[in-house]
């Protein structure tokens, strides 16, 4: 075992309260620049309103900052929260943790949402959910420990920077024999040297002996968190049974939740197989329905995919329980075991690496070109030790790489690097230079939005060019999905909270392969329902999973299939016998809601959270370029004439490319305006006074926010 | 024969899995289907041949995100 030393600074012994109904009923705050350590009770009003989770995350931090608190401001806050369902061992997918913080590189609330015992043991300690202000000098690790029932501040100067390390060193270092009692949560040096950060939370795999981790990746909180001298947190807990979350129905919970468990087990094989591909049979699901992202977003297609797909990793991924949570049916967190990279600081040697999953394969795979499995996986590796996001990382890389390829930047801007796609040595490379902060990667670590700042006012770059083929919005880079054919999904992505995330809405296939929304008004219905639907996941300490991936034999003849209703009923019985909170499954939509109204009010709050800040990239809509028009001629030939009506006889393809531009922005701004309205939103975009009452959050701040906006009686 | 879930089909020469799901007679849009384990996307459904005494899996996906 490797010795530490650790430095105690604080110590707060306290009383460990018996859960109720799934909640702790305090939480924790500490507040690192003064090493204050104190306990809260949690206001009934609070939890009747905000739920838990990520509702929780964001009353905490919309108390901890201004409008003007910027992303490194002492003030800003880091949150994390599981919820009342969160640390259920017998259903599927009840280890969630949610952490919230104002991002580095939207300049706005982030939610992010993650896997691991962290958040379960947290609350098991005592605590529904943890505030973290101020900022430490020098290197500090928490301790959060439910067995001894005391919190602790340590300074810790010689921990490693690497996050597998950290979360293997310090897992023996607390375990007291038992690592399965341990979770860590950490980042690395990527966290320091850009703004995509993302924090590793560890669970312990009993079955390989090792500390394994899932990423709150979204956002850069990551790099708030080093940012704020955090070298790490760690929970400690002991055995987690049914009876730990005591809810207020046991017989009820196990009943609903071995129907869940066993279907899941029943119909996964036959289905996805996530339990043995994870999420990795979707590479080629998307490429066959040309939505799986390569170069850049601009083709959704690309006959190499088969080499990054479920039966290639299917042999890589090492046979075993993985599952991030004890007892989750689904258990779709694989891993690579004795990986050996061929750069970096682990070149030549064996390491496990977690993952990858279907984002990592398309964010640093298709869409930068790269059809290699080992290429991704080493990325993989990286990403997650370094403490970077694998989506940002691919999606800005991908951006980097048609700036290079079209002459946008040289190699004079990139350091010599040649970055043109399917290079795998530079990909790696630049990826090593954004860890270390040296060269180029520390451009290409401030993000897409900073980029294209860079990119135009710097290096001289066309402003409306780079406009068009930079993926982010708010500030948030895409996650690894096409959206161009889905005006539904350019919803899902656009008119998000936080940015494009495909958590809130994943509406494509329904869209384009059910066409279960025509219309503007059903598109507005899916983008009201799902979003609401999937942020009570977050609330509740969920994983959105076991919902709709694995679906009932007969779900296809209900009347809303895309709702998976029988599983909606289940998550309500569900909430019902934790919380003892009689609900129906409409009351979990109107639950969310509230939540959801106020992080957009929160928006509005830190200057954005308005109808501008919901606009996407033209990428993201449709073709920028001839080459993609006329890569996919055929179809949008047939759309101009059939469907708008457009005489294009005679028409050039840049002509036609402008005409439909012009169409689809069109349509984009017509679905805004159905959604808002479906939304109970202003035209701006923001909630309305009825809106707000309706959903009991009108508190007096809450309408102050709104009134500097013009919203007022 | 084809094994489609619980059901028999019987199998003739040439049979796709465009075919399949028309005798099936299933309107349902299914993105993907699995012919003995290997997921086949609509875009090859017509294309897609299936061999005698295949075991067919259809799939009602909806997520993926």
């Amino acid at each position: 075992m490797t010795e530490i030393k650790l430095r105690e600074v604080k110590t707060l012994k306290y009383l460990r309260p018996t859960i109720e109904r799934g909640y702790a009923n305090q939480t924790l705050h500490v507040d690192l620049s003064t090493s204050e350590i104190s306990i809260k009770p949690l206001e009934e009003k609070v939890k009747e309103i905000f739920v838990g989770g990520r509702g929780f995350c964001l009353w905490f931090l919309w108390n901890a900052v201004k409008g003007s608190t910027k992303w490194n401001d002492p003030e800003n806050a880091i949150c994390i929260s599981s919820g009342p369902l969160g640390g259920t061992p017998i259903y599927p997918g009840s280890g969630k943790s949610i952490v919230t913080s104002i991002s580095p590189t939207t300049g706005s609330v982030m939610d992010s949402n993650v896997g691991g015992y962290f958040g379960p043991y947290l609350k098991f300690s005592g605590f529904d959910a943890l505030e973290l202000r101020g900022k430490a000098t020098g290197d500090v690790i928490i301790l959060i420990d439910g067995i001894s029932q005391k919190v602790q501040l340590f300074q810790a100067p010689e921990l490693p920077d690497m996050a597998h390390e950290i979360s293997h060193i310090l897992t023996q270092h607390f375990a007291q024999g038992k690592p399965r009692n341990v979770s860590v949560v950490s980042t690395g040096p990527g966290a320091k040297h850009t703004l995509m950060g993302c924090l590793n939370f560890s669970w312990y795999d009993t079955g390989r002996g090792r500390a394994r981790y899932k990423q709150a990746g979204r956002g850069g909180i990551g790099s708030v968190f080093s940012d704020k001298g955090i070298k790490a947190l760690v929970s400690c807990w002991d055995k987690v049974t049914v009876k730990t979350n005591n809810p207020a129905n046991e017989e009820e919970l196990k009943k609903v939740a071995k129907m869940h468990s066993r279907e899941i087990v029943e119909l996964d094989p036959r289905q996805n197989d996530m339990a043995r591909v994870g999420t990795t049979h979707l590479v080629e699901i998307m490429n066959d329905h040309d939505c799986l992202p390569v170069k850049n977003f601009r083709y959704g297609q690309d006959p190499r995919a088969p080499n990054l797909g479920q039966e290639v990793f299917r042999r890589i991924f090492d046979k075993g329980f993985d599952g991030c949570w004890i007892g989750c049916t689904v258990a779709c967190s694989h891993g690579v075991k004795d990986f050996v990279p061929v750069t970096g600081p682990y070149k030549g040697k064996r390491v496990f690496v977690d993952g990858p999953e279907y984002e990592t394969i398309a964010g640093c795979g298709s869409n930068l070109g790269i059809f290699d499995p080992y290429t991704v996986t080493e990325m993989n590796f990286y990403c997650d030790t370094y403490g970077l996001d694998t989506i940002s990382v691919g999606t800005s890389m991908a951006f980097v790489m048609e700036c290079f390829e079209t002459g946008l930047i040289n190699e004079k801007h990139t350091g010599g690097l040649d970055l043109s796609f399917g290079n795998r040595a530079g990909a790696l490379e630049l990826l090593h230079q954004m860890a270390a902060g040296r060269g180029f990667g520390r451009v290409v670590g401030r993000g897409v939005r900073q980029m294209k700042k860079i990119f135009a006012e710097e290096y001289g770059a066309d402003p409306d060019a780079i406009q068009d083929i930079g993926m982010e919005a708010k500030g948030l880079e895409f996650s690894e999905y096409m959206t161009k054919e889905s005006l539904a999904q350019q919803g899902g992505y656009g008119l998000t909270l936080k940015g494009p995330q495909h958590d809130e809405a994943w509406l494509i296939f329904l869209d384009m392969v059910h066409n279960y929304m025509p219309t503007f008004e059903q598109k507005a219905e899916a983008l009201y329902w799902f979003p609401m639907f999937r942020t009570w996941f977050g609330l509740c300490g969920l994983c959105k999973l076991p919902w709709n991936d694995i679906v009932p034999e007969d779900n296809k003849d209900t009347k809303e299939p895309a709702k998976v209703i029988k599983h909606v009923k289940w998550y309500a019985e569900f909430f019902g016998a934790v919380t003892g909170r009689s609900v129906e499954p409409g009351d979990l939509i109107t639950m969310s809601e509230a939540v959801y109204d106020f992080q957009r009010i929160f928006n509005l709050k830190m200057g954005f959270g308005t109808s501008e800040h919901d606009n996407i990239p033209y990428r993201a809509m449709g073709p920028v370029t001839v080459d993609e028009y006329e890569s996919r001629r055929e179809r949008y030939d047939k759309q101009l004439v059939e469907v708008y009506g457009v005489e294009i006889n005679g028409k050039s393809t840049g002509e036609k490319l402008r005409l439909l531009r012009k169409i689809r922005e069109q349509m984009y701004e017509k679905l805004k305006e159905a959604v808002y309205k479906r939304r109970g939103w202003n035209e701006n975009g923001i909630p309305t006074l009825e809106t707000v009452k309706r959903l009991r959050i009108d508190f007096p701040e809450v309408l102050e926010v709104l009134k500097a906006h013009g919203v007022e009686k | 024969m084809i094994k489609v879930g619980k059901k028999i089909i019987p199998w003739r020469e040439g049979m796709s899995v465009a075919d399949l799901l028309n005798d099936l007679k299933d309107p349902y849009a299914y993105p993907v289907v699995k012919v003995n384990g290997k997921l086949v996307s609509r875009i090859d459904f017509e294309k897609t041949l299936i061999p005698d005494n295949s075991e067919v899996y259809l799939i009602p996906m909806v997520a993926g995100g």
